[in-house]
């Protein structure tokens, strides 16, 4: 039987050099972040070393002045503590809301999956200001809850401009985050091991208690860490929630920075708040990592 | 058609040693298997034939042409890979396509070879089949169509047949071999199955820790191996430990537990290991080697009765029969093996 | 409590958080459409009015158009260096894996607006100030690096590189190679991971509080600014449009990738 006709080998068309240094790809990125991203921050923490001069942002003068009027003014406490509490409550409020339905994502099955998922993410990528701007439709004075309420006869509720518009606002928008790392973490969980439970004899309570709740604290934890940042560092939700009635940390951050035009000021208050917000969080990993024990890591 | 030539490889990951000096000629025409347990270097081997890895010592020749530092492009090899690797966003006829497009083929030659070859592989009329509606059988066979339709100079086979059930694995077995009978293709040949390297190979390197313990024809490696290891890693074996006495008409002879055993082998003196196989026990029938055991076990295995003896000197035996002959557990069991059957190897081996 | 009746309340505690969730959105959707001025139950009728009302106001069209202009450099400019960067990491890294997958995503876990405030001093303290588009371009590519570099990391984790040597073998040259099987089977997270850097640009916030100058504003800010003093519905219109963008965009994503391969924190 006859064998195919020999083909030509490929030959090297020009002389086999060795291909380009791949550290080439990280390059670019990792420049452009290193001076875009890890200079300026370290120029906000040495800018916050500094005072504020006549007609311009700056001078360069290190002092702690910055620091000391913080730290020394009741009223800058007050707004840290203001901010902190929101953030706080926010956390809770999202794991309580937010815990069904990370629970119902993680065991959906088949094309629902995708519809929750894109259901959940959707809100995401509308952006905080016309989520804002649709509670502000639904909670305003004259807004559609107070229509319902006047109709039924109830009178008006002051559902905005204050902490409890505010709340919502930060609630409704990080909902999402938290859904998705609790979602992630019960995902891990295999199935079976309520069914083994309940088939020891536990009630769905129970199993629920007892099984699913703690195989889903590394969700929790991560989630809660991470709205607690993102809702400490909130800016569009208060302002237009809020109004002049809520001030938080990040909208005197704001108005030190563009109003004031006072840059050493701002920085230190944003190295305060921050600082305080890593101080908080190592004291709330450590915790986490003691109550986590069991994870093979 | 080349040859493929390994001479003094080395190839190392940080501290391990993969491959130790390997020098390993595969002859044109010739089916090697690179046969040895996971983690002896076989993969590895075969990649540095492919060209994926450079080695630090040593060269590799297809015939006359040094290929050691060739890229893989270059080299003209065709591979059939464990997972297959077709390509999931071409078509069967596309994957197929794939070498001859590369080589700047004019569409019209393209097409006429990848019909011809789809044609020996029967796989005629699935051409605008996607991989992922083809059965495991299929996909095979379009991985070797798309290795062998660039004419390579030689063939390379990682482990092809490892995810295909049992039935379709021993069809494929003789498929493979006979395409290859068919095409005269230079091959190397990556299994750790030892029946399937038996059926295939023209000839079997055993490899063991990036080290070659021995190159020889299948009946070879079988009947007469060259260390404890091959003869263990090949087949069942029995080993008695024992003493070289001499040669005696041209056998050797043994001191073992059970007795003084004649026996072949290339051993002078020393302590040795005598090698042999269950099949090679058979009832007593007034021959050389004879031995009186109790039976232990008995395991009724269909076409053979696998069983194990309890022989004097504290040696059990395993001993295969054909069913029709019969022994029951405790009952006294007369044995005799013939000196051919019985192969010495190094007792350190 | 009976199985059923927990299932129910279950059900029942789902869709209210869905529909919290939801809600204000399809309010300003709705609110966009009304014919009156403030939103009434029952709406009031249908009306384009508002989209008119958008569609003539300079400062929102041009904020428009802007929006989209940076958005697509953002996009150009974090998918080619994200994407080289998730190459890198994925295939060359070694040791340093898990440091520099630390580093390229390290803007995603610090508060936007941590990152717009050093920005804005850093432009000011090297004198680039924030005239013209390079500031806010360099601001957006900064926060969309990351999810285009988890993205595309993503899709090479899992990517098949016998594939590529089944290529090689049989004679295409490393770019060949890359272009026409690496490529092909990869692009689906790659487009991903484009529109997303385009839509964190489209919707941003923070950065672009801090970025922006008089002469360009985006979209999300000059909304913002129409919302701190009045009330009309022309922003519901102009949300509205932001609104169809993302859910095209989350659409797209599905479609390409499956909405499965988004987790949160990126590939282990």
């Amino acid at each position: 039987m006859a064998r195919a006709v020999e083909l030509a080998r490929p030959e090297p068309r020009r002389p086999v050099r060795s291909a380009p240094p791949a550290v080439l790809l990280l390059l670019p990125a990792g420049l452009f972040l290193v001076v875009f991203f890890l200079v300026p921050y370290v120029n906000m923490v040495r800018m916050s070393f500094l005072t504020k001069a006549q007609g311009a942002a700056f001078a360069n003068v290190v002092t702690l002045e910055n620091y000391l009027r913080i730290f020394g003014d009741t009223f800058y406490w007050r707004v840290i503590g203001r901010t902190f509490w929101l953030a706080g409550l926010t956390t809770v409020l999202t794991l309580v809301l937010g815990y069904p339905l990370a629970y119902a994502v993680a065991r959906a099955s088949g094309p629902r999956r995708p519809l929750l998922l894109m259901l959940l993410l959707a809100p995401l990528l509308v952006g905080a200001v016309v989520r804002s701007y649709g509670w502000m439709i639904l909670l305003g004075r004259v807004g559609l809850i107070n229509q319902v309420l006047r109709a039924l006869g109830r009178g008006e509720a002051e559902l905005m401009y204050n902490i409890l518009g505010v709340l919502i606002g930060l609630v409704h928008v990080y909902l999402p985050f938290m859904v998705l790392a609790v979602a992630g973490a019960l995902e891990q969980i295999p199935p079976d091991v309520e069914l083994a439970a309940r088939s020891l004899g536990a009630s769905p309570w129970r199993t629920f208690w007892r099984v699913t709740w703690p195989l889903s604290l590394p969700g929790v934890f991560s989630g809660a860490m991470l709205v607690f940042v993102l809702a400490l560092s909130a800016y569009v939700i208060p302002i237009l929630l809020g109004g002049n009635n809520v001030l938080v940390m990040p909208m005197l951050i704001v108005q030190m920075l563009l109003d004031a035009f006072n840059w050493p000021f701002g920085s230190a208050m944003a190295m305060v708040l921050f600082g305080l917000a890593c101080v908080v969080l190592w004291a709330y990993v450590k915790a986490m990592n003691r109550a986590l024990r069991w994870i093979p890591r | 058609m080349a040859s493929i030539q390994l001479e003094g490889v080395t190839k190392r990951f940080g501290p391990v040693v993969a491959i130790h000096r390997l020098t390993l000629h595969v002859q044109e025409g010739e089916l090697l298997t690179l046969l040895g347990p996971s983690g002896c270097g076989k993969t590895t081997t075969l990649r540095l034939v492919a060209g994926f890895l450079i080695p630090e010592e040593g060269r590799i020749h297809f015939g006359t042409l040094d290929v050691t530092h060739l890229p893989p492009e270059h080299r003209n090899v065709g591979i059939v890979f464990q997972n297959y690797a077709l390509f999931p966003h071409m078509t069967v006829a596309q994957n197929v396509a794939f070498g001859l497009e590369v080589r700047g083929l004019p569409n019209a030659e393209v097409r006429s070879r990848v019909g011809e070859i789809l044609e020996r592989v029967q796989l005629r009329g699935l051409e605008h089949r996607y991989p992922h509606q083809l059965s495991g059988g299929q996909q095979q066979r379009v991985a070797l169509a798309r290795a062998l339709v660039i004419n390579p100079q030689v063939l390379l086979l990682d482990e092809p047949l490892a995810n295909l059930d049992a039935k379709l694995r021993e069809e494929m077995r003789f498929y493979i071999r006979h395409l290859q009978r068919e095409f005269g293709i230079t091959t190397l040949y990556v299994t750790h199955d030892q029946a399937e390297a038996m059926v295939l190979a023209d000839r079997i390197a055993l490899l063991r820790d990036g080290i070659l313990q021995q190159v020889a024809p299948p009946e070879e490696i079988y009947r007469r191996p060259q260390s404890r290891w091959v003869a263990d890693f090949v087949g069942l074996c029995n080993f008695l430990p024992g003493r070289v006495l001499g040669r005696e008409d041209g056998f050797l002879l043994v001191d073992t537990p059970i007795g003084v055993v004649r026996c072949s082998g290339t051993a002078d003196a020393g302590r040795v290991l005598v090698c042999v196989r269950p099949e090679s026990l058979r009832p007593d029938a007034g021959g050389t080697n004879r031995i009186v055991g109790v039976v232990r076990e008995r395991t009724f295995l269909g076409n053979l009765l696998d069983l194990q003896v309890a022989c004097p000197g504290g040696v059990v035996l395993r001993v295969q029969l054909t069913p029709t002959q019969d022994a029951r557990p405790g009952e006294p069991l007369h044995l005799e093996f013939r000196p051919q059957d019985a192969w010495v190897v190094p007792e350190d081996g | 409590m009976s199985a059923t009746l927990r299932r129910l309340g279950f059900l029942g505690t789902v869709v209210a958080v869905y529909l919290f969730l939801l809600a204000p959105i399809a309010i300003v959707v709705i609110a966009a459409f009304n014919a009156g001025e403030y939103l009434r139950f029952p709406p009031e009728g249908f009306s384009l009015r508002w989209f008119w009302k958008f569609f003539a106001s300079e400062p929102f069209v041009r904020a428009f158009w802007f929006s989209l202009k940076l958005a697509s450099f953002v996009t150009v400019l974090s998918t080619v260096l994200g994407g080289a960067a998730a190459f890198y990491v994925v295939r060359h890294a070694g040791r340093f894996r898990d440091l520099l997958r630390l580093f390229l995503v390290a803007p995603l876990q610090l508060p936007a607006i941590l990152t717009g405030i050093a920005l804005l001093i850093f432009f000011y303290s090297v004198g680039l100030g924030t005239r013209g588009i390079v500031g806010l371009l360099i601001g957006h590519t900064v926060v969309s690096i990351p999810y285009v570099f988890l993205m595309v990391g993503a899709v090479l984790l899992r990517f098949d590189r016998t594939l590529e040597e089944a290529a090689r073998s049989l004679g295409a040259s490393p770019w060949t190679t890359f272009r026409r099987i690496t490529l092909p089977l990869i692009q689906g997270g790659v487009i991903s991971g484009a529109l997303f850097a385009f839509i964190t640009s489209f919707d941003q916030f923070p950065i672009s509080l801090l970025l922006v100058n008089v002469g360009n504003t985006t979209l999300p800010i000059q909304l913002f600014d129409y919302l701190r003093f009045s009330f009309d519905p022309t922003a519901a219109a102009a949300s509205t449009v932001s609104v169809a963008m993302s859910v095209a965009v989350v659409w797209l994503i599905h479609r390409l990738v499956g909405l499965e391969q988004v987790t949160w924190g990126g590939p282990r």
